[in-house]
């Protein structure tokens, strides 16, 4: 196996007209890391990808392997394996001859690329197949022989475009650890597209998550998923329970008390790491399994609970908070009794609440 | 074992609509079928002028076309014409029509029709125009001439048939090859033109069968080194009148069939008409 | 590149956009020039030759065409020429229909049987279908003797050489035709839409004229153009069934081409047909974008 090299994109911008489609990023994968790039339809995630593969020239900045810059490369140049959404595996070859496509490609001799295509078969699992034709394999299947044909040739980095899009969801899930375990066992530098923060999450080292052609904010998944910069990200991985309120008084150090908006009423304790000054109107996001149900109390955030959705794992509560628009959600693993009259309070530890960046 | 309750069977309503409708387009078969298999019957008639019901079987018919040097004459001609306007029109609309499938730009739309245009012309004017042309060149009445009027008039069935079987292939499968390492002209040969094979026959196949068969265009070249065989039955006809056409048609016939089920061997007839 | 810089120039590093594609325009040019060179010239020289040659000398440069619309007997052959393609348009139409409706709604899997049985006389030439109603048809012909025999007609007739064959003939090779393009267009109208208007009280016969018929509209006009254009542009039907009876356009052709050589006249009267055929497909097209029935 070749030694890992990390990826870097140089202010790479794009647009298509009058869209711009990706707004300059700068980012580094490192070697071996995967990176996922994690957004809606639309955010350019896909486009930066395209970009790295070669399909789309970027308007401004440049695209360097290792410390190869490749930004002027065509695609069959640039030393890269890539699995497509819908796989895209040649439906006129057998399962061998899609595998052995690169070798080929590469002048490889006949016996050699047999030999490799198999090893690589065996890697996935599939060595029986070899003579198949494509459209006698499952989805799962195909996705396998997608990720062999990609790494075949021992390419510098992977691009993983929604490898795993096409797939029903018990397929998905074992797929994501397979997937994953491959990866880190070959070290290769690799890039995730993915519209499914759980693939996002579970999969990658580090997240990018983006919306309208911008980087809104990466890091470790953990830390996103803790720590999310603004609303669109708090909603976008996970479930969110969204709250405005105004900063009273600072009562330690990273410590403010915040009155909530409207008739929602209350004060409750924050701990954050912003800057925060008295007055300041801010968003506040509680995860719902941070989320505590308990007796009302004066004072207190209080709601009433609209329903409860047994989910398997977990129970779901969905609860109205009086003066809020939008439902509040609660996870919890047990079942709760919840009084007669389906009023419950709300509270959460003051390092629970996260202060948002963007403002009510 | 039980024997489980025999269901109450409800009477099918009876559709006579559908019915009448069903018989109406047998009969239609039947017309579409019918003067193909009277020519056919009629080939191997004994009588020397069209009777029926026909008196006895024979192949006399058969050998009178071997005998009749024109017929031969022309039949190898209409084949070399239709098998090279073929390749011809092959080799010049499939990279045009690769080349204009994918492009959504107004211009790309524009071409495309325009390389569909000579379908649309009546054949006779094509036939009268390009033979002034081509006389005013000084190769008026020639092979050459013969082949670049059919090949004028196949390219659009290759276009036609490339362009969508074309459209209808994902993108992502030339990308896959060309970050697996593969040149413009590897993607091409490897993945492409693969791909796009069922059309190029279907549009060949309709190509050389247009061909075959197109007398409006043909007879305007018309020499003793040029005529097609439909060109050479017409002026047979106008002469006589006798079961040597129903045999040279049911030759004709069976060429096609057969180079319809080589086609169907090789890729599937299903594949070729949808 | 000395003029004043735009924008795009002063940025650096402003590339010119260019998503991987396998094709390139230069691939069209091989064929744009063939068809330049042996489609656009000889057609365009066709209309130069019309307007230039022969008696234009003395008469103007429109004398074939004013000859070919103001003389009797060529207008005739003009209206002649519409009657038969619109007649045989028409006789397509209402034999098609009902065998395309049924191939859609009924045939289920003899769909493909009967697409086959449709397409399959492209095997055969036209000479050779053409003969064939000779061969039914002729005073001694299959039919002719059937007739006789059942006593319908008393002594053996020939009805080889009438109009009725040549539409026999015409709409023998253009019906397939018309019933592939209905078919195509009906195929991807929603059995459903019938459904519901069976269901909201429609008749059958009244769900068929207000949903079904309407909706099929883009292949019926698709059709009959087609059928239309090609009738036009034939003559190989009417020189061997008409017995001289029907003279259209494409057969005058023929004849003045194997006979009189007055090489303007015919030129004008083949710009004539095409004519004819550009605007049966510009109606076409304009019927298309407004017929709204695609949405």
């Amino acid at each position: 196996m070749t030694s890992a090299v990390p990826l870097h994109l140089h202010g790479i911008s794009k647009s298509f007209g009058a869209v711009q489609a990706l707004h300059p990023m700068t980012q580094t994968i490192e070697g071996s890391e995967m990176l996922a790039l994690l957004g809606p339809s639309g955010c350019g995630k896909t486009t930066t990808l395209r970009i790295i593969a070669g399909f789309e020239t970027p308007d401004h900045g440049s695209v360097v392997i290792g410390s190869c810059d490749v930004t002027e490369l065509p695609p069959n140049k640039r030393d890269l394996g890539m699995v497509f959404q819908n796989y895209s595996l040649f439906p006129h070859m057998t399962v061998g001859e899609n595998v052995a496509f690169g070798l080929k490609m590469q002048g490889i001799t006949a016996a050699e690329r047999t030999q490799r295509a198999r090893e690589m078969l065996a890697l996935v699992r599939l060595t029986q197949h070899e003579d198949r034709r494509i459209h006698q394999l499952s989805g799962g299947q195909q996705q396998r022989i997608a990720l062999a044909r990609a790494l075949v040739t021992n390419p510098s980095t992977l691009l993983l475009d929604e490898p795993l899009g096409a797939l029903d969801k018990n397929l998905r899930e074992s797929m994501q650890f397979e997937l994953r375990a491959i990866q880190q066992r070959l070290g290769i530098t690799s890039i995730l597209v993915t519209h499914d923060q759980e693939e996002a999450l579970t999969m990658s080292n580090r997240v990018a998550v983006m919306c309208d052609g911008q980087v809104i904010q990466v890091g470790r998944p953990a830390d996103i998923y803790e720590r999310p910069r603004n609303r669109f990200v708090a909603e976008f991985l996970g479930t969110a329970n969204i709250v405005a309120g105004t900063v009273t008084a600072q009562t330690a150090e990273r410590r403010w008390d915040v009155a909530l908006t409207g008739e929602a009423g209350g004060s409750v304790p924050v701990q954050s790491d912003a800057t925060l000054t008295t007055g300041d109107t801010i968003l506040l996001a509680v995860r719902p399994e941070r989320l505590e149900l308990g007796p009302v109390r004066a004072g207190g955030l209080r709601a009433r609970v609209q329903d409860v959705v047994f989910r398997g794992s977990y129970f779901a509560y969905e609860l109205r908070v009086h003066g809020q628009d939008r439902p509040f959600f609660h996870y919890s693993q047990t079942r709760k009794d919840i009084p007669a009259d389906g009023m419950v309070g709300l509270r959460w530890q003051p390092d629970n609440a996260i202060v948002l960046e963007d403002r009510p | 074992m039980t024997v489980p309750a025999v269901p109450v069977r409800r009477r099918k309503r009876v559709r006579y609509g559908v019915i009448a409708l069903g018989i109406y387009v047998l009969l239609f078969l039947g017309f579409i079928a019918a003067p193909i298999v009277s020519v056919v019957l009629v080939s191997f008639s004994t009588a020397s002028f069209i009777a029926f019901p026909i008196p006895g079987f024979t192949l006399r018919w058969y050998w009178r076309i071997i005998e009749y040097r024109p017929f031969i004459d022309a039949l190898i001609v209409s084949g070399e014409v239709a098998v090279l306007s073929t390749v011809f029109g092959a080799l010049l609309g499939i990279p045009a029509a690769l080349a204009l499938a994918r492009s959504r730009a107004m211009a790309a739309a524009i071409v495309s029709n325009f390389l569909l245009a000579p379908v649309t012309v009546p054949a006779i004017v094509l036939g009268l125009a390009l033979l002034y042309f081509l006389s005013s060149l000084s190769f008026g009445i020639s092979f050459t001439a013969l082949l670049i009027a059919h090949t004028v008039a196949g390219i659009p069935y290759i276009v036609r048939t490339v362009l969508s079987v074309y459209r209808s292939i994902p993108p992502d499968l030339e990308e896959a090859a060309a970050i697996l390492g593969a040149s413009r002209w590897q993607t091409l040969v490897h993945t492409t033109l693969p791909l796009v094979r069922p059309g190029v026959f279907a549009g060949g196949l309709f190509a050389v069968l247009t061909s075959l068969d197109n007398l409006p265009l043909s007879f305007f070249f018309g020499s003793a080194t040029t005529n097609t065989l439909p060109v050479v039955m017409l002026s047979y006809m106008e002469n006589q009148f006798d079961p040597s056409i129903a045999a040279i048609s049911t030759v004709q016939m069976v060429i096609a069939i057969v180079i319809l089920l080589i086609a169907d061997r090789v890729y599937g007839i299903e594949k070729l008409t949808s | 590149m000395t003029a004043a810089p735009t924008p795009a120039a002063i940025e650096p590093a402003a590339r010119r956009s260019r998503p991987y594609r396998l094709a390139s325009w230069s691939w069209t040019l091989p064929v744009l020039l063939f068809l330049g060179f042996f489609f656009v010239i000889p057609l365009g020289a066709n209309i130069l030759r019309s307007l230039q040659t022969g008696q234009t000398a003395t008469n103007g440069p429109l004398f074939y065409y004013i000859k070919l619309l103001t003389d009797a007997y060529y207008a005739g052959i003009i209206v002649e020429t519409l009657k038969v393609a619109t007649i045989t348009t028409l006789l397509c139409l209402i034999v098609g229909y009902p065998v395309a409706y049924f191939m859609v709604r009924f045939a289920g899997r003899w769909n493909a049987v009967i697409v086959f049985l449709l397409i399959a006389p492209l095997l055969t030439s036209i000479i050779m279908r053409t003969f064939g109603w000779r061969v039914l048809l002729a005073r001694r012909g299959a039919l002719t003797t059937l007739l006789v025999d059942w006593g319908v007609i008393p002594r053996p007739i020939n009805i080889a050489d009438e109009p009725f064959a040549v539409y026999l003939g015409l709409v023998h090779v253009l019906a397939p035709f018309m019933i592939l393009s209905i078919s195509a267009v009906l195929q991807k109208v929603d059995v459903r839409l019938e459904e519901s208007a069976r269901v909201l009280g429609a008749s059958a016969l009244g769900t068929f004229f207000r949903i079904t018929l309407p909706l099929s509209l883009d292949g019926i006009a698709t059709g009959c153009i087609l059928v239309f254009v090609v009738t036009n542009g034939s003559f190989l039907t009417m020189l061997l069934l008409g017995g001289g009876k029907i003279t259209t356009l494409s057969l005058l052709i023929y004849q003045q081409f194997n006979v009189a050589q007055d090489v303007g006249f015919a030129a004008a009267m083949g710009n004539l047909l095409l004519f004819v055929g550009l605007v049966s497909l510009a109606l076409q097209a304009r019927f298309m974008r407004r017929g709204g029935v695609k949405s």
